[in-house]
């Protein structure tokens, strides 16, 4: 049952032993695996530090059995911000973490990761005022009050 | 242990994060020779200048500092010095605890102002942390009203939100159409015509190449000063002069009191001055490479503007021929029509086919003779590769034409027993149906057995071939070469005979054409669906009360207009009637759908339809009162309601692949045409209902379009007339609403030799049709002559809309019985009973909406 192991060293140089499988969600590690032929070696992951690559194996571990995403899947994601149940647990962590997931999940080229972060956080900015969005991310209004006024009345061709 | 709350914090239990409203107090520096006031937070972030050492280092010092010095911990003494630097990542648990501890014996106050200055720890801002490609996918889940309001959180959210690829994603998303390959010509048009030397002559974004309103506002750009710089050093920031010579503002900020225009020196970095992108959205972007794209932005947001002028009937009316050129009319009433792009084709009761130019409003070339009868039915197509126009007529005969030229190319004598009411045609075949209630399928290029379109004979299909078409399973491959080449088996010529199909015990009177299959609607109230090939009949669709008028057929639904007055729509797969629309008090003429389906629909669609279902059979198990049949449950006090409705009381069939309704996006519509002389546009309604969006009087468009473009004097002139007619009609006793343009109407409608015609006006039509069998529609396409000359006729009998009206109905000539309706992105144009054909144009000319308007496609 067990699936032969591999190593994967983070950019702070720590070792992680992850089962083939679960780490082939990455496309950027199974094609390395396909090119390269495992050595045995570990691999380094070079972008992804150890606690956010010890994140993202496991979500990598729950998701091992998911069938391939296909170019239909994709659109219709597009279309819907809904998250499963396990995967918002997991989306619960701070800012920089969720951040350095994304970045992760898109360094790794793991989709469905990558869709469910981007999910994530578009589910913040939703229902939200200007003012509540700066307060949520931590950003300085650099508008001026009359910049503020003319992009609203601008963007009021939405509103019917 | 918790320190006492101080007692100025029981009674500001509102206290917020964020505590800007006490903006107006002096807020203290957490230094640690100051001596907290503890009966108010602070904005430490309003003051992040007076920090001279980094926070980090800070943070620690000043809680113990603070508490030390208000010496209300008690218990919690400590010499800060002595712990480790605070980089959260390397403390060990024990630290947190420490940590955790420490602030648990804060005031509220104090750990107000700490999770103030750790919140930009905590919350960053993901423009800033992630690269574009990455916010282009967290906005591509977001909705339009989310975006724009997502703009407005910085400059640096603004320009990410209005990049252009999000709202191509937004486009296709709404399940808008667009002509690509338009795009890609006007982008490349605009590349070249654009060396770098004038783009940089020319302002930004205010190119006049780009068809803004010239004469109508000179929008003013947005040129604004931007509010100081974040580090407080300036009170105000002025912008420098413009070297294009475009207007400034400043800011005018009270705040600041900046009321001046002053140049900035130029060795200041200049600040972000301008809106990037600018406030006005334009169509093109010059990208810095000096190609140029199209705006997805401005694209979405004119068709946004253009879909709220369909939803709120704001139009122009205009009509063919142009009001100053009457002559060029079709001398009876219009029954086909047909366009695409720049040209319509109409085809009337006067024999003849006319082709216009709906840019001038024109007769593009002399009408098309051939016929000898009504034109009933045309397709045309005006590309270089086909350059073709078919038409069918009472005359029996189908003529092919060039498009071009107006050239009768081919005349097929008698390809029907009796009129042909209506045609399609694709690459290979031409299909035609009769009110001899037969289908016909004709070849159109050069075909032999060895081609692929080439018949596949079927003995149960109940088709019927003529002696010439080889039943490909009687021969063997090797023979059937060898007839060909030696000649025993000729090649079909284009427009040979390849099969009649059978089935229909009416009149067809309308079909459509899609790939393998052909979708007819007969008199004898059936749809039928058909194989292209072999003419095997795959489905029969029912619903109907009386017979069908109109069909159209997208591959998902197919969609029917009866003389049931109503609009039906059936899942093509599973044959089930998702919804029946009642808005029109006559014959429904004429339909055409749009569902605007985005990409992904299927999926979509399916579990859509999945959901519904599911929740019949929960309201089913729960004993609800469901599937008892529409009478019961008016009985019961619930008025059904088949328009797409998901309520499970509302649902008639279940197995469908779309949802009631039929599914589509929120801009769906159906237009449809009737007798009661009026369209109707239909929208959906956010529960997926279909509901009567307008209602468009084909008369009172005629009398719009009929006064514009003429000059002040040729208005008053025809004004003048429509009063004259309108008095002579008041004699005879016009129901309330005839207006001008009808009476005009009726007095160009003159009978011609169908006036003995022996086919009774549609009204008797329909009522004999359940029990005689004959065509309820055959009426259809020849209108009621007999009371043209005769007003005084047999009383005809009434009809609903008599009852609906209140009002007596009297037996006088329809004046504008709809016949052909379509629509496309912009407008609806309509063929009737008055030999003008009439448009209603949504683009209200809108510069902007017009300059985007040809790349747009309709639903």
């Amino acid at each position: 049952m067990a699936t032969p192991q591999i190593i994967l060293t983070s950019s702070d140089g720590v070792d992680v032993a992850v089962e083939r499988t679960v780490a082939e969600r990455s496309v950027l590690i199974k094609n390395m695996l396909e090119d390269l032929g495992d050595s045995g070696e570990a691999i380094p992951i070079p972008n992804v530090n150890e606690a956010v690559l010890r994140k993202v194996i496991e979500w990598c571990e729950h998701h091992k059995n998911d069938p391939p995403s296909t170019g239909e899947d994709e659109d219709n994601r597009r279309k819907t911000t809904d998250i499963e149940e396990w995967d918002q647990k997991f989306m619960q962590v701070d800012q920089e973490m969720l951040f350095e997931i994304i970045l992760a999940a898109n360094y790794l080229d793991i989709k469905a990761l990558l869709d469910v972060g981007c999910k994530t956080v578009a589910n913040m900015i939703k229902g939200k005022s200007p003012e509540e969005i700066r307060k949520t991310f931590n950003i300085q209004n650099d508008f001026t009050p009359e910049e503020e006024d003319q992009i609203r009345r601008e963007n009021e061709w939405a509103e019917e | 242990m918790e320190a006492d709350p101080p007692p100025h914090s029981s009674t500001r239990p509102m206290l917020r994060l964020q505590a800007t409203s006490f903006s107006g107090y002096s807020a203290p520096s957490l230094s640690p020779s100051f001596k907290l006031d503890e009966g108010y937070s602070d904005d430490t972030r309003s003051q992040p200048d007076k920090e001279t050492v980094s926070d980090d280092a800070m943070v620690l010092p000043d809680w113990v500092l603070s508490q030390n010095e208000a010496d209300r911990a008690g218990t919690f003494r400590i010499g800060w010095s002595r712990l480790p630097s605070p980089t959260a990542n390397s403390w060990p648990p024990s630290t947190t605890e420490l940590a955790y501890s420490l602030l648990r014996s804060l005031t509220t106050s104090n750990l107000i102002a700490v999770i103030d200055r750790l919140n930009p720890l905590l919350h960053m801002d993901p423009v800033v942390k992630l690269p574009p490609e990455l916010t282009f996918q967290v906005f591509s889940y977001l909705d339009t009203q989310t975006l724009l309001t997502a703009s407005l959180a910085s400059r640096s959210w603004r320009s990410r939100i209005l990049d252009s690829g999000i709202w191509r994603v937004r486009y296709i998303n709404e399940g808008w159409r667009a002509d690509m390959h338009a795009i890609r010509n006007f982008e490349q048009e605009h590349a070249e015509a654009m060396s770098p030397l004038t783009r940089r002559a020319r302002p930004q974004h205010s190119d006049p190449d780009l068809g803004e309103p010239k004469h109508k506002k000179r929008v003013l750009p947005t040129w604004f000063a931007s509010r100081a710089n974040k580090d407080g050093a300036n009170g105000h920031t002025p912008t420098e002069a413009d070297e294009e010579g475009d207007h400034h503002m400043t800011d005018g900020s009270d705040r600041r009191g900046s009321h001046s225009l002053s140049v900035t020196p130029s060795s200041l970095p200049r600040p972000p001055s301008v809106l990037i992108p600018p406030l006005k959205s334009a169509l093109l972007l010059r990208c810095p490479d000096g190609t140029v794209k199209v705006n997805w932005l401005h694209l979405y947001k004119q068709r946004r503007r253009l879909e709220a002028n369909w939803h709120h009937g704001r139009f122009t009316n205009f009509q063919l021929p142009h009001p100053s050129h009457p002559e060029e009319a079709h001398r009876e009433c219009v029954y086909a029509i047909q366009f695409e792009g720049q040209w319509l084709v109409s085809g009337s009761r006067d024999k003849t086919v006319r082709v216009w130019d709906l840019e001038t409003k024109r007769l593009w070339h002399r009408p098309l003779v051939g016929h000898s009868k009504s034109v009933l039915c045309l397709q045309f197509d005006p590309s270089p590769e086909e350059d073709i126009i078919i038409s069918g007529s009472s005359d029996k005969s189908v003529i092919i034409w060039q498009f071009s030229t107006g050239k009768k190319i081919q005349q097929i004598q008698n390809a029907h027993s009796d009129s042909v009411l209506n045609l399609k045609f694709n690459h290979q075949y031409l299909v035609t149906c009769s009110k001899d209630r037969t289908v016909k399928i004709w070849n159109r290029q050069e075909l032999t057995p060895l081609d692929e379109s080439y018949p596949r004979v079927s003995n149960t299909s109940g088709a019927s071939y003529p002696s010439y078409i080889v039943d490909l399973d009687d021969i063997a491959p090797s023979d059937l070469e060898t007839s060909i080449a030696n000649g025993h088996i000729k090649a079909l010529r284009p427009y040979t005979h390849l099969m009649t199909v059978e089935g229909h015990g009416a009149a067809v009177n309308a079909m459509e054409l899609r790939g393998d299959e052909i979708v007819t609607a007969s008199g004898d109230r059936m749809i039928k669906v058909w194989n292209v090939r072999s003419g095997a009949c795959l489905k029969t669709l029912m619903g109907h009360l009386k017979g069908i008028a109109c069909v159209q057929f997208d591959s998902r639904r197919i969609v029917s207009g009866s003389n049931d007055n109503t609009v039906r729509i059936y899942d093509h797969i599973s044959g089930a009637e998702v919804a029946c629309l009642h808005g029109h008090n006559n014959l429904v003429r004429t339909v055409q759908a749009g569902f605007g389906d985005p990409p992904g629909a299927d999926e979509a669609l399916r579990l859509e339809a999945r959901e519904v279902e599911l929740e019949f059979i929960r309201a089913q198990e729960a004993g609800a009162p469901v599937e008892l049949g529409p009478r019961a449950l008016r009985r019961a006090g619930h008025h059904v309601n088949t328009a797409g409705s998901r309520d499970p009381r509302n649902i008639s069939a279940i197995g469908a692949q779309i949802p009631p309704g039929g599914g589509g996006s929120q801009w769906a519509r159906i237009v449809s045409g009737s007798y009661d002389e009026s369209l109707v546009v239909w929208h959906k309604e956010r529960d997926g209902a279909w509901k009567v969006g307008l209602r468009l009087q084909q008369e009172h468009a005629l009398s719009n379009a009929s006064r514009a473009g003429l000059s002040e004097t040729a208005q008053a002139t025809v004004s003048a007339q429509a009063q004259q007619l309108q008095a002579a009609h008041a004699l005879t006793a016009l129901p309330a609403g005839q207006g001008p343009a009808a009476a005009a109407a009726a007095a160009a409608a003159t009978p011609d030799q169908n006036a003995n015609d022996e086919t009774p006006p549609a009204n008797h039509a329909h009522n004999n049709a359940a029990t005689n069998g004959s065509p309820p529609n055959a009426a259809v396409n020849q209108p009621p002559p007999a009371q043209a000359i005769a007003p005084a006729a047999a009383p005809q009998p009434l009809g609903p809309h008599m009852i609906a009206h209140g009002a007596r109905r009297p037996a006088s000539l329809p004046h504008s019985r709809v016949f052909k309706a379509q629509f496309d992105s912009r407008k609806i144009i309509c063929a009737s009973v008055d030999p003008r054909i009439v448009g209603w144009d949504f683009a209200c000319e809108d510069e902007e909406i017009l300059e985007a308007c040809p790349f747009f496609q309709v639903l």
